[in-house]
C-alpha cells in the first residue's frame, strides 16, 4: 500500500509550491471489564491520508481513508481547488522554511512489541484487575479498563523529507465505586485516565498492580465514613496524579502560541499570556522550572518529529519562575516571532496539525515527601484529579480530587472527602513553597486533550514531583 | 463517486453470506465529506477537506459480542479482504472471553431511509461570501459544510439509511479582548439571512464598549441565555439522566431520580428525537421513540435506558444510544416574554454564554463553570456595562429548582457543532432562564 501511496505521490508533487503525504493507520483495542464481566470489547482500525499543499504561501488540506488512486487524486483536487481561493484570504503567507527536510525513525521504547499480546491476554488481565478490586459488597462497581495503541505514520513531502515513527502506547484505569446508603465515592488509579504510557506488552504485568488494586478499594470505603474537605484558606501539597491536571491547564494550555494568536478564540479560548510576556512575566516562584520534552522515553507524548518534520529537543518552558519559551510550532514562531517548540501535530489523518502539548514536565526539588509534610503547620494534601474547569483565559480555576488527608502540625491526620481547591494561575505558581526530589517524580499523561476547530483529542504526557503551595482556597463537596 | 448506498449493499451481503451457524452480525456505518475551514480574523487560517467512512462491524456468538471499527477505502476487494480477515479473527478470540451479560442479540428493526439537504452555493463561492459579509470584523469560527450519512444494515435483514447534507457557521466577533458569539446555520440558504446574523452579534458587542463593570463574587439575579442554558444542560446530561451510570454510582442527579429532591416544576426535559436532526435509529439500528419525557414539571418520569442496560437490569429499553447520553434534549418554555427580560432580571447578571462547566460535587448535584463571551450588570432594568469572567459553583437543585424563577416562552434551536474525530449529529432546543441567587465564587 504505502509504495502505491509513495507512486502516487510523486506524480503529484510537483502541482504545488509544496506537498507532503502523511500515511496513519492505528489499531486500538479498547476493552472494559465490570464487576469481573466483559463491558465493551471493541477493536478500531484507522486508516487514511493527510495530504497537505502549499499554494502562495498558504497550506490546505485534504484527507481521505479512500486509499485507491482515485480516492487519493480526488482527495488532492479537492484540497488544492480550495487552497487556491483560501490562499486569496489567508491568515499568513509562509515560506519553506515551516516545512524542514528531515529523515528517521522512530520507535517507542518497549521491551515487547504490543502485537505480541492477544485481545484475550489483555482481558484476562482486567479481569483479574477488576475482581481483585471487588473486595466488598459495598464495592458497586470495580472496572478495569485499557485502550491498547499500535500507532504507525508515514510522512514524505516534496522537499526530501522522509520519516517513520511507529507507537506503542497503553491507557489504562482502575477504579472501584463504593457506596452506602446516600454516600458514594470512587477512588482510581492516578484518576480516570492518568495512566498513559509508550510501553509495550511488558505492561501487563499484574503482579505490580495487585498492592495498588488493594489499596484503592480501601480508600474507596474509607471515604465513604470520612468528612467533606475543610473550607479555608491554608497550606496545599498536590500528588503528582494531580499535579498533571494543574501543569496541563494552567500552564500547557495559556502557552500554546496559537491560542495567544487568537485561533482558538472560538472554541478552547485565548490566553491571559500577552506576546510581550515572554522573557519577562514571573510566571511562577523561583522554584518553578517547566520543560517541554518529547525525548522522554516511555512518556505518553514522545517523538523524533513533528507532523511537519520539525526535529523534537527539549527547551525549557519556565526557568527559574521566568517565562521563555511558547508551546507553539514553526508556523505560529513566523507568525508571532516567539521562541516555540515542535509540536505541529494533529488527531489522526482527518485533521491539520496545530499547536499542541506534547510532554510538558515540571523538574524535581530538593525536599523528600516527609520534609514537605512536616513544613505544614496547618494544611491539606490531595489526590488524583476528578474535576476541573478554567476560564477561556486560563486563569481562574477550580479542581476536584477524589481523596485527601488533612495535614496539622507537620503530620498526617483525618481523611477527607470531595477535596477541591481553586485559585488564579500566576498568584497560585507564585505561591509554590516547595517540590520534592526528583526521585519522586512520576509521569502520567492524557489521550483527551481536546482543542480546535475541527476539534481533535491529542495524548499528552506530564510529569511531576510533590508540590507545596501557600495559601490556598480548599474546599469539600 | 461511488453510490455509498448500493456500496454497502453489495459488501454486507458477501460478507453476511460467510457466518456460519449462529454467527450474526452488524454494520453501522458513518461517511462523510466534509469542508472545514478555520477562520481567524475573519482569515483563513486553515482548511481541510475530509472524505472519512468508518464501518462499525458487531460479531456476535454463543452470548457474546466483538466490536470493530475499520476506515473503509470504497474499494471493493480491499475492504471485504480487511472484513474477512477480522471475521476470522473474531472467530478466534471471542470464545476466549467469557459471556456478556449485557448480551442483546442482533434482531431485524426494519428498513427506512431519509435524505435531506440544505440548498447552498458551492463551498468556494460561500468561503467567498463569508469574507465579503464579514468584511474588516475580527471573527474567529469554523465554517463546516457536506453530506453526512449514517447507514445500519445487519444480517437479518434490516437496513436503515440517513442522509443530511448541512453546513453551519460557528463564530465569534471580537473588539480587542471583548467577544460576542453567533452561530448561523439554515434549512434555506440565504445570504440576507447571513447578514442580519452577523448584524445581530456586532450589535451586542457594539453593548461591551460600555465601561467595564467590577461585580463582586456572592449571590447574584441572573438570566441565562439560552446558549449559557445549554451548557447547564450539557453537563446535566454528563451521566446525568443515564439509568446505567445511576446504578453504577456515577450519576449526578441521583436525588432527583430516586426522589429525594425535586426540580422546580417550571422545569420539564424531553428527548424528543422528533426534532429531525438525528437518525430515527440509533447505532444498533434499533427505532428510537420520538419523544421520551424525562422530567416533568421537575419530577423524573424516565431515565435513557440502552438495550444493554436493560438486559443487565432488567428493565424495559427506550434504544437510548449505548452511551445513553441525550442527542435532542428539549427544555419546555415558561412564560416569560422576551421583550420582558431585562425587566424581570431588574438587577443582577445577563450572561449570553458560559465556558469549561464540570461536575464540583456530584453527589450534591454541584456545578462550576464560568462566564463567557458577552456578560453584562443589568441595573433596573439597564444594561450598565460588561462584566469581567466570573466563576460558578452551584447546585443544580438551586439554579433549576428553588431559584429558578421563569424560563422563556421563546425556544432557541441549537444544531449540534461538536466535529471530535468525526462530524457529530444532534440538537437542542431550549428557552432562556431567569435565576436567583446564582452563586459566583472566584
Ligand atoms: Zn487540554
Amino acid at each position: 500500500m504505502q509504495t502505491q501511496i509513495e507512486k502516487i505521490f510523486k506524480s503529484l508533487s510537483a502541482e504545488a509550491d509544496f506537498v507532503a503525504f502523511k500515511t496513519v493507520t492505528e489499531k486500538t483495542r479498547d476493552l472494559s471489564v465490570r464487576n469481573g464481566k466483559p463491558e465493551n470489547i471493541s477493536i478500531d482500525m484507522d486508516a487514511g491520508l493527510t495530504i497537505e499543499v502549499m499554494k502562495d504561501g498558504h497550506i490546505g488540506y485534504g484527507a481521505t481513508s479512500e486509499l485507491t488512486s482515485e480516492g487519493i487524486q480526488q482527495a488532492f483536487d479537492r484540497a488544492l481547488t480550495m487552497t487556491k481561493v483560501a490562499s486569496k484570504n489567508a491568515v499568513h503567507h509562509f515560506d519553506l522554511s515551516v516545512r524542514p527536510r528531515s529523515e528517521g525513525t522512530y520507535i517507542s521504547h518497549r521491551q515487547k512489541s504490543l502485537d505480541q499480546i492477544s485481545t484475550a491476554e489483555i482481558y484476562d488481565f482486567l479481569k483479574k484487575a477488576s475482581q481483585r478490586l471487588k473486595v466488598s459488597d459495598k464495592i458497586i462497581s470495580a472496572v478495569a479498563d485499557a485502550m491498547v495503541i499500535e500507532t504507525e505514520q508515514n510522512y514524505i513531502s516534496s522537499n526530501g523529507s522522509q520519516f517513520q515513527q511507529n507507537f506503542n502506547i497503553v491507557v489504562s484505569s482502575f477504579s472501584a465505586t463504593a457506596q452506602d446508603g446516600a454516600e458514594t465515592q470512587t477512588r482510581s488509579h492516578h484518576g480516570g485516565r492518568g495512566n498513559c504510557l509508550q510501553i509495550g506488552a511488558e505492561y501487563f504485568n499484574f503482579d505490580k498492580l495487585e498492592q495498588d488494586c488493594d489499596q484503592l478499594s480501601q480508600e474507596a470505603l474509607e471515604l465513604l465514613t470520612a468528612e467533606n474537605c475543610v473550607h479555608e484558606t491554608c497550606d496545599l501539597i498536590l500528588a503528582p496524579d494531580q499535579m498533571l491536571l494543574q501543569i496541563h491547564e494552567s500552564i500547557g494550555h495559556p502557552l500554546e502560541l496559537d491560542r495567544i494568536l487568537g485561533d482558538e478564540r472560538n472554541f478552547a479560548g485565548w490566553s491571559f499570556v500577552q506576546p510581550q510576556d515572554f522573557g519577562k512575566l514571573k510566571y511562577g516562584s523561583k522554584l518553578m522550572n517547566v520543560v517541554f520534552d518529547p525525548t522522554v522515553s516511555n512518556e505518553m507524548a514522545s517523538y523524533k518529529f513533528d507532523e511537519i518534520g520539525n526535529p523534537a529537543e527539549k527547551k525549557y518552558l519556565i526557568k527559574d519562575g521566568l517565562l521563555i519559551a511558547g508551546l507553539g510550532s514553526l508556523e505560529s514562531q513566523a507568525r508571532s516571532k516567539i521562541p516555540g517548540v515542535a509540536n505541529a501535530r494533529s488527531s489522526s489523518w482527518n485533521r491539520a496539525p496545530i499547536d499542541r502539548m506534547a510532554n510538558i514536565n515540571l523538574e524535581g526539588g530538593s525536599l523528600t515527601l516527609q520534609q514537605m509534610i512536616s513544613q505544614v503547620e496547618n494544611g491539606v494534601i490531595m489526590y488524583s484529579n476528578r474535576s476541573w474547569s478554567i476560564d477561556d483565559y486560563r486563569r481562574k480555576f477550580q479542581f476536584g480530587c477524589e481523596y485527601a488527608k488533612q495535614i496539622k502540625n507537620g503530620k498526617l491526620t483525618k481523611t477527607l472527602k470531595n477535596p477541591n481547591y481553586r485559585g488564579v494561575t500566576v498568584p497560585f505558581w507564585n505561591n509554590l513553597a516547595g517540590l520534592t526530589v526528583s526521585d519522586t517524580v512520576e509521569t502520567y499523561g492524557s489521550p483527551y486533550c481536546g482543542k480546535g476547530e475541527p476539534s481533535q483529542v491529542i495524548r499528552v504526557g506530564h510529569s511531576s514531583p510533590y508540590a507545596l503551595f501557600k495559601n490556598i482556597e480548599v474546599f469539600g463537596g | 463517486m461511488v453510490n455509498l448506498k448500493n456500496y454497502l449493499e453489495k459488501l454486507s451481503q458477501e460478507f453476511f453470506t460467510q457466518l456460519q451457524g449462529d454467527e450474526e452480525s452488524d454494520f453501522f456505518i458513518h461517511s462523510e465529506e466534509s469542508q472545514f475551514i478555520r477562520f481567524n480574523g475573519a482569515r483563513v487560517r486553515q482548511n481541510t477537506h475530509v472524505h472519512q467512512h468508518e464501518l462499525a462491524l458487531r460479531y456476535q456468538k454463543n452470548q457474546r459480542t466483538l466490536r470493530v471499527n475499520l476506515s473503509l477505502t470504497l474499494d471493493f476487494d480491499q475492504d471485504l479482504q480487511k472484513i474477512l480477515s477480522i471475521l476470522q479473527d473474531c472467530r478466534d478470540q471471542l470464545p476466549r472471553i467469557d459471556i456478556h451479560p449485557q448480551f442483546v442479540a442482533i434482531c431485524n428493526h426494519g428498513q427506512s431511509q431519509s435524505i435531506k439537504k440544505v440548498v447552498r452555493p458551492n463551498d468556494e463561492e460561500m468561503l467567498k461570501t463569508i469574507i465579503e459579509c464579514f468584511g474588516s470584523a475580527d471573527m474567529a469560527g469554523l465554517y463546516c459544510s457536506g453530506p453526512l450519512r449514517q447507514i445500519s444494515i445487519n444480517s437479518k435483514g434490516q437496513f436503515h439509511y440517513f442522509e443530511n447534507d448541512f453546513f453551519f457557521l460557528d463564530y465569534s466577533i471580537y473588539n480587542g479582548p471583548k467577544a460576542a458569539k453567533g452561530f448561523f446555520s439554515t434549512e434555506n440558504w440565504s445570504k440576507d439571512a447571513l447578514v442580519k446574523n452577523i448584524e445581530q452579534t456586532k450589535t451586542k458587542l457594539g453593548l461591551l464598549n460600555l465601561p467595564s463593570i467590577d461585580v463582586p463574587k456572592g449571590k447574584h439575579r441572573v438570566y441565562l441565555e439560552p446558549m449559557a442554558l445549554l451548557e447547564v444542560l450539557q453537563t446535566m446530561s454528563w451521566g446525568g439522566f443515564s439509568y446505567a451510570a445511576l446504578k453504577q454510582g456515577r450519576s449526578g442527579l441521583r436525588k432527583l431520580h430516586q426522589n429525594e429532591l425535586h426540580l422546580s416544576e417550571k422545569f420539564s426535559l424531553i428527548e424528543n428525537i422528533g426534532l429531525g436532526y438525528v437518525p430515527p435509529f440509533n447505532s444498533l439500528g434499533e427505532l428510537s421513540a420520538k419523544q421520551t419525557s424525562l422530567i416533568e414539571k421537575g419530577k423524573t418520569i424516565n431515565l435513557q435506558v440502552s438495550s444493554a442496560t436493560a438486559q443487565e437490569y432488567d428493565i424495559p429499553s427506550n434504544q437510548a444510544e449505548p452511551d445513553e447520553r441525550l442527542s435532542s434534549p428539549e427544555i419546555k418554555p415558561g412564560t416569560l416574554a422576551q421583550a420582558e427580560i431585562l425587566k424581570k432580571l431588574d438587577t443582577g447578571l445577563y450572561l449570553s454564554n458560559l465556558h469549561y462547566l464540570n461536575w464540583s460535587d456530584q453527589q450534591s448535584a454541584r456545578i462550576t463553570g464560568m462566564t463567557r463571551y458577552a456578560c453584562f450588570w443589568v441595573e433596573k432594568g439597564e444594561i450598565k456595562g460588561p462584566i469581567a469572567d466570573l466563576r460558578f459553583d452551584d447546585s443544580i437543585y438551586n439554579l433549576l429548582g428553588s431559584n429558578l424563577l421563569a424560563l422563556t416562552s421563546h425556544q432557541e434551536l441549537f444544531v449540534e457543532a461538536a466535529t471530535y474525530q468525526k462530524r457529530r449529529l444532534g440538537v437542542a432546543k431550549l428557552p432562556g432562564a431567569l435565576i436567583q441567587d446564582f452563586n459566583f465564587t472566584l
